[in-house]
Order: C-alpha cells, then sequence, then structure tokens
C-alpha cells in the first residue's frame, strides 16, 4: 500500500508543479488562442535566471522570483510587440512556424551564453529536505512549493480573468478581435499583456523548478510537449481545466509508480520485468493523441 | 677542367639534396593526435579531468624527466623518430556518437592525424572505432568499458582499461567476499541480508552493457536481481526511478551514471529517503571531483569502482610523483578519468617508440607488440598487453579495477579508500551504508 500511497502523492505534486508550468500557455494559447512553440524556452530561460542570480548574488533561489517574474514579463512583452504581432497577420501557418523559429533562436542563443551543460542548484533553504509523513509519502520541500505556488498563480489568473475589466477585455479580445477593437478595447495591448502574464508565470516556475531539476539549453522541448498535452487536455479556455489536466498529466507520468503497486502487491512476475520507467514520457504522447481523437475541444474546454 | 667543375657542381648538388632531404627524414617530424573527449554537455567535468591527464602524459613524453622513473620521461620525444615531438589535437564530441563519428573524419581528412584516442563514452567510442577501421587509422581507446568494444574483432582498435566484464565480476566477488568475512574491518555478512540487489543505469552502450553483466553475474554468484532500470542520461528528473527502485527494497543498489545524472541520482535517493545498506556507482560519473564538492558527506559510504585512488601513491611510488604533477597543475588529485587518459597517452608513446615510423601498418604492427611494465604505470595494472587472438581483440590483457568508498578523514576530507581488492585494502569498511 505504502507504493501506491507514495505514487498519488508524488502524482499530485508533479501534477501540480506541471500545470504551474502550462499556466503560461493555457493564457496564450488556450485564451488567446495564439500558438507558442517557445514556451518551453520560455520556462528555460527562467530557470537559468533563478540559477545564476542565485550563484551570483549567493542569495537563496527563492527571494529572486521576482526579478525572474519582471524577465519574463519583459520577455513576453518583447516577443509579442516585436514580432508575434506581425505573424497575426499572416494565416496561422506563420504563427506555428515563427514560434517554432523563436524556440530555435531562444535555444541557441542559450547554447551560445551558456553552453551545452546540464547546470544545476545544490545550496538552497529548500534543496535536498523532504518530508516522511508515513505511508510511503514524502514530500520534497521544493515541490511542495511550486504546488502552493501553483495553487496561487492558478487563482490569480482565475480572478484576473472573471472577475475584472481586463479579464472581460483579454476575453473579448481572444473572443473575436475585431469586434473587440470595435468596443474600444485595446486588442494590441490585451495580447502584449496576455504574452507578458504567460511569460512571467512560466518563468516563476521555471525560477523554482532549478530547486529540483537541473538546467540545459534543450530542457524546453519536453515541457512544451507536457504543456501543450495539458492544454489539450484541460480544454481551449479554460482556467480550472488547465489545472486538473495538470493534475491528470501528473498521474500519467506516475503510471510506472501504479504499475510497481501490482506487480509487488499481487507478485506478477512478467509486470515487474517490464521496463515502466523507460517509457514514463510516452503515456503523455499517447494521452494526448487519444484526446486529440475523441474529444478535440478537451475536458472543459468551450471555445469551438 | 671542364670536368672536374662538372663533378663539383654534382657533389655540390647530392650534399645539398642530402642536406634537405636527410635531415626532414630523421628529425622533427611532427606526429599528430587526434583526441576525441567530452569537453562540454552532461560528462563534461569528466572530460575537463580527461583532457588534463593527456596533457600532462604529452608534457612527460614531450620533454625530457629523467627523475620520473617511465620509459617516456627518459627522452624528449620519440627517439627512435629522432626526437619527434607530439601534438595532440583536442575534438569536443559532447557525449554524442554522431558528431564524434564526422569529428573522427575531419581529423584523419583535415587535420591528417596519424592516431586517435578517447572517446570515454562507449556508445561515440564505437561510432569512432568504426570510422578508425575504415580508414585504417589507428585508435587507442583509454577509457571507455563497454565490452562489446573489443568483440567486434576490428585490426585498428586497442583498448588500455579494463572492460566491464572485469569490472562487475570485481563487484560480484567483493560482495562475495563481503559474505565471507573478507572485508576489512566487516565481519562476515549473512548472504540472505544483502541478496536483493536493484540497479538504475544509463540507457546507452554503456549503462546498458552495465545492467546486463549485473544480471549475469547476479545469476552466476546467487544473489536477486530485483529490481534493473535503464534511465535517459540527461533525465532532468529521476524520482519515478528511484521509487521504483526503492519498492522493491533492495539490499543493494547499484548505478551506472555518467556526472550529471550520478549528482541527480544522489540527490533524488536522499529526497525520497531511500535506504540501502550498500550503494556501488560504476565509476564514470561516481568518481569526478564534483561528485564530492557538490553532494558533500552525502556521499559518504558509497562505493565506486575504480581504476586510480589517489592512496594508491603510498604504494607506488611513479604514481606519487605523476599524481603531485596533476596536482601541481590542476588543484585535483589524479582521477579513474584522468589516470586511464594518462596512461592511455603513454600506452602511444610506446607504441610510437617502437614502431619509428608513421605508416599505419608499423604502427598497427608495433601496438600489437608491445609490452609496458606495470611499474611505469600510474594505475595498479600488471601492465599493457594487447590481445592479438581469441573473442577480445585489441584487449589490455594486464588491467584491474579497485572499489574505493567515499570516507570522512581526521581532516573532514572526503577521500576514497580502497576496499578490494582485499590485500591492498586502506581502511575499515563503512557498512551498511549510513542512512541519507
Amino acid at each position: 500500500m505504502d507504493i501506491l500511497f507514495g505514487a498519488v502523492a508524488s502524482g499530485i505534486l508533479l501534477g501540480m508543479v506541471l500545470a504551474l508550468v502550462a499556466l503560461g500557455l493555457t493564457i496564450i494559447f488556450g485564451l488567446m488562442d495564439i500558438v507558442n512553440f517557445a514556451h518551453g524556452e520560455f520556462l528555460m530561460v527562467g530557470m537559468y535566471t533563478g540559477l545564476l542570480t542565485a550563484q551570483a548574488t549567493g542569495m537563496d533561489p527563492l527571494f529572486t522570483l521576482p526579478l525572474a517574474g519582471a524577465i519574463g514579463f519583459l520577455l513576453g512583452v518583447a516577443c509579442y510587440g516585436g514580432f508575434v504581432k506581425y505573424l497575426l497577420r499572416g494565416p496561422m501557418i506563420a504563427q506555428l512556424l515563427g514560434t517554432f523559429g523563436l524556440m530555435l533562436l531562444l535555444r541557441n542563443l542559450a547554447l551560445l551564453f551558456f553552453g551545452s551543460e546540464d547546470r544545476a542548484l545544490h545550496h538552497g533553504l529548500l534543496v535536498g529536505k523532504s518530508f516522511d509523513v508515513g505511508m510511503g509519502i514524502i514530500l520534497s520541500a521544493t515541490k511542495l512549493a511550486v504546488a502552493a505556488l501553483s495553487v496561487l498563480a492558478f487563482c490569480g489568473v482565475w480572478l484576473l480573468m472573471n472577475r475584472t475589466k481586463t479579464g472581460k477585455a483579454l476575453t473579448a479580445t481572444a473572443l473575436n478581435r475585431q469586434g473587440a477593437r470595435y468596443m474600444g478595447i485595446p486588442t494590441e495591448r490585451m495580447n502584449a499583456l496576455a504574452w507578458g502574464i504567460g511569460g512571467s508565470t512560466v518563468t516563476v516556475a521555471g525560477a523554482l523548478l532549478v530547486n529540483f531539476w537541473s538546467v540545459n539549453p534543450y530542457v524546453g522541448l519536453i515541457f512544451t510537449m507536457i504543456a501543450f498535452t495539458v492544454v489539450a487536455l484541460g480544454g481551449f479556455g479554460s482556467v480550472p481545466g488547465a489545472f486538473f489536466a495538470g493534475l491528470v498529466v501528473g498521474f500519467i507520468m506516475e503510471i510506472p509508480g501504479f504499475w510497481d503497486f501490482f506487480a509487488i502487491t499481487f507478485d506478477i512476475g512478467w509486470m515487474a520485468d517490464v521496463p515502466m520507467t523507460s517509457f514514463k514520457y510516452t503515456w503523455i504522447y499517447v494521452a494526448y493523441f487519444v484526446i486529440m481523437l475523441i474529444s478535440p475541444r478537451g475536458l472543459f474546454g468551450w471555445k469551438q | 677542367m671542364k670536368i672536374s667543375s662538372k663533378c663539383a657542381r654534382l657533389l655540390v648538388g647530392i650534399f645539398l639534396l642530402t642536406a634537405l632531404v636527410l635531415p626532414s627524414a630523421v628529425t622533427a617530424e611532427e606526429i599528430k593526435i587526434g583526441v576525441l573527449f567530452p569537453l562540454t554537455g552532461g560528462a563534461a567535468s569528466a572530460g575537463r579531468e580527461l583532457r588534463s591527464g593527456a596533457e600532462l602524459a604529452l608534457d612527460i613524453a614531450n620533454n625530457a624527466m629523467p627523475d620520473i622513473n617511465m620509459t617516456m620521461a627518459k627522452n624528449a620525444g620519440i627517439k627512435s623518430m629522432g626526437g619527434a615531438k607530439i601534438t595532440l589535437i583536442f575534438k569536443d564530441h559532447e557525449g554524442n556518437p554522431t558528431l564524434g563519428a564526422d569529428l573522427a573524419k575531419k581529423l584523419i581528412l583535415d587535420d591528417k592525424v596519424h592516431g586517435l584516442m578517447g572517446a570515454y563514452h562507449s556508445a561515440v567510442t564505437k561510432a569512432v572505432s568504426v570510422v578508425a577501421e575504415q580508414y585504417g587509422v589507428p585508435l587507442i581507446n583509454d577509457s571507455s568499458t563497454s565490452p562489446e568494444l573489443t568483440k567486434q574483432g576490428y585490426k585498428w582498435f586497442w583498448r588500455t582499461t579494463p572492460h566491464d566484464v572485469y569490472f562487475t565480476k570485481d563487484l560480484f566477488e567483493f560482495l562475495k567476499g563481503l559474505t565471507e568475512g573478507k572485508v576489512k574491518g566487516v565481519p562476515a555478512v549473512p548472504k540472505k541480508e544483502i541478496m536483493n540487489l536493484a540497479s538504475a543505469c544509463e540507457k546507452t552502450e554503456w549503462g546498458a552493457a552495465v545492467s546486463e553483466l549485473i544480471e549475469k553475474f547476479g545469476k552466476e554468484y546467487g544473489f536477486e536481481v530485483k529490481k534493473s532500470i535503464l534511465y535517459a542520461a540527461k533525465a532532468t528528473d529521476l524520482s519515478s526511478e528511484v521509487r521504483s527502485l526503492i519498492a522493491v527494497k533492495p539490499d543493494a543498489m547499484l548505478f551506472a551514471s555518467y556526472t550529471s545524472d550520478a549528482i541527480l541520482m544522489m540527490k533524488t535517493l536522499k529526497d525520497q529517503k531511500a535506504a540501502p545498506k550498500l550503494l556501488w556507482g560504476q565509476n564514470a560519473g561516481f568518481e569526478v571531483p564534483e561528485f564530492v564538492t557538490t553532494l558533500g558527506d552525502t556521499t559518504v559510504g558509497s562505493l565506486t569502482r575504480t581504476v586510480f585512488i589517489p592512496k594508491i601513491a603510498q604504494v607506488k611510488p611513479v604514481a606519487a610523483k605523476v599524481n603531485a604533477m596533476y596536482k601541481a597543475k590542476t588543484g585535483n588529485d589524479l582521477s579513474g578519468a584522468s589516470a586511464r587518459s594518462f596512461t592511455g597517452l603513454q600506452a602511444w608513446v610506446h607504441v610510437l617508440e617502437k614502431a619509428g615510423s608513421l605508416k599505419p601498418a608499423d604502427i598497427q604492427k608495433a601496438a600489437n607488440a608491445i609490452e609496458i611494465p606495470g611499474d611505469e604505470l600510474v594505475v595498479p595494472w600488471q601492465g599493457i598487453k594487447f590481445a592479438t587472438t581469441g573473442d577480445d581483440i585489441g584487449q589490455n590483457t594486464l588491467g584491474m579495477g579497485l572499489i574505493g568508498q567515499y570516507q570522512k578523514g581526521a581532516d573532514g576530507k572526503i577521500d576514497l579508500e580502497i576496499v578490494y581488492p582485499f590485500n591492498v585494502a586502506t581502511a575499515n569498511m563503512i557498512y551498511p551504508f549510513p542512512k541519507f
């Protein structure tokens, strides 16, 4: 049973972490309908920001989060104003190829400046600490912190979208850009704002992730894939949907843990021999494929 | 008169010709060796070690240092080629086999190297060995340990380091010794207490081979391998792997990891409160200096197989001498990586000295014939002599491995102590592995 509880707890924590990673994309892609393949690279920028500021100043990476957020906001706004704005004038394919190019640019800039070495933080208030709460559940302090921030960030974005005028303007822009402009909504500014918020949430996530994951210039790809799965699963346009989708993806990544539970509890020999951990990312792609097949609008989506 | 002036002119001509031709034939030919190491990427720190080791050996080979008791230290350059100096051309393959093969081609075709050395990652070495074989350029491998590499029957490939069949067998001999009370400072451990093993190995050529060997020898020695995991060395997260290991409650955890993943593995093990009685790493990531400098006390009690432990200096004067020079140059002691690249280049020097020419066929013949005695080496081997027959062609038959344990000395410094072979143990073993 310990194995089962451990896997469930770890799935929930990981799910909240992944939801936070995907929040930025939920805003940019899910809400505003602009594809961003460079999402994982934004995360990478956040990770390097957290790592380098912590190393340069000797401060705990927790205290440099606002800086990471600010850099992410500026990066998002700059990318939109200097680049994506022009892509929107073209067909959909322009967004696909354009943000794909942005991804390559950011990745190669990182290679140029930081090299291809893996880098990681080894010291910090939370690094290496974990709590054993019994029943096989071990919670690491770093992941708990990210999970807490994840809940806060999701609440914040939900409030922004549903309780403020700006949120209404953002939704209007996403639904019908031309119509919104006729109503006097500064749509350009709304899009830039969405990119800014999206960028800052993902860089803050990155700055926290670097507490327990190492960073290299290639780290973005897997997170881009995960984020797209979360957004697709949660449904386009739904903030709470993205959060629950994050949890589902967390559980999907925990499949090896559940597999072990069955193999060991029921002593099934052939199950124990299957190298499930080698396929832990495979299930995400399988899930993405299945969702696209049976419910292209996702679980909670409202947009066509 | 006419005839004699013709004669004189002829003589002058011949003299000039010999003056021009002879010296270049006898002296000052430049010997170029292409060296492929992972200087960036996940194993960059091992790459730096390897490079420094090779550079130190180069320094000793190209300059006369009579106070070092090595043949290559006696002369400046290669004596049989009129003191020709060796130049190393380093290339960075980033741990990428495709890039490694491309760079090897470039070294052969553009830089016109006379030989190759490298490439640490077994997967890269495999790709490079195919290129070397294709172009007929000798490749001496110093530090890749997948057994497969010398099973290919290649004619241009030689390997100085022992491979993982030796090392994994060492591990099981060590475990057997542990149950028989042969380990210094540890009374015999009942076999059922150390029966269950679990392994996690990186999934390229090297780790996958180690994983298979652990299963094979486990069966042979009567241990039970409960779980074998293969993981990607570039993984950012190993928590589900670690939980899967812990789930089978292993007595001993065995690893084959490169640098960044070894550190991540240890951090995750600590995070998940793993409690094995024994923790062993198949060198590589477990013995680069970063392993100790980043993880500190967490490493105390973990074991690693290696071919060099600074304590060897106590019994091998030549190792003490070279280690001191290396420390002066880099600030670190020699490690399994740097000691092996040093030894790899040393083998190259002996081969060139014996060949006396740069013709590939002569080098090939010399490599198959050299015999370096053990007392000239910094590593604790009986010597270097390559197999020319059998199913392990090109493999050094005189190598052997060590198992070391990280222990904290009285000065608070964490060092490797030898625990295997039992007769050269330098300290009492810490058993069981202290809790994280």
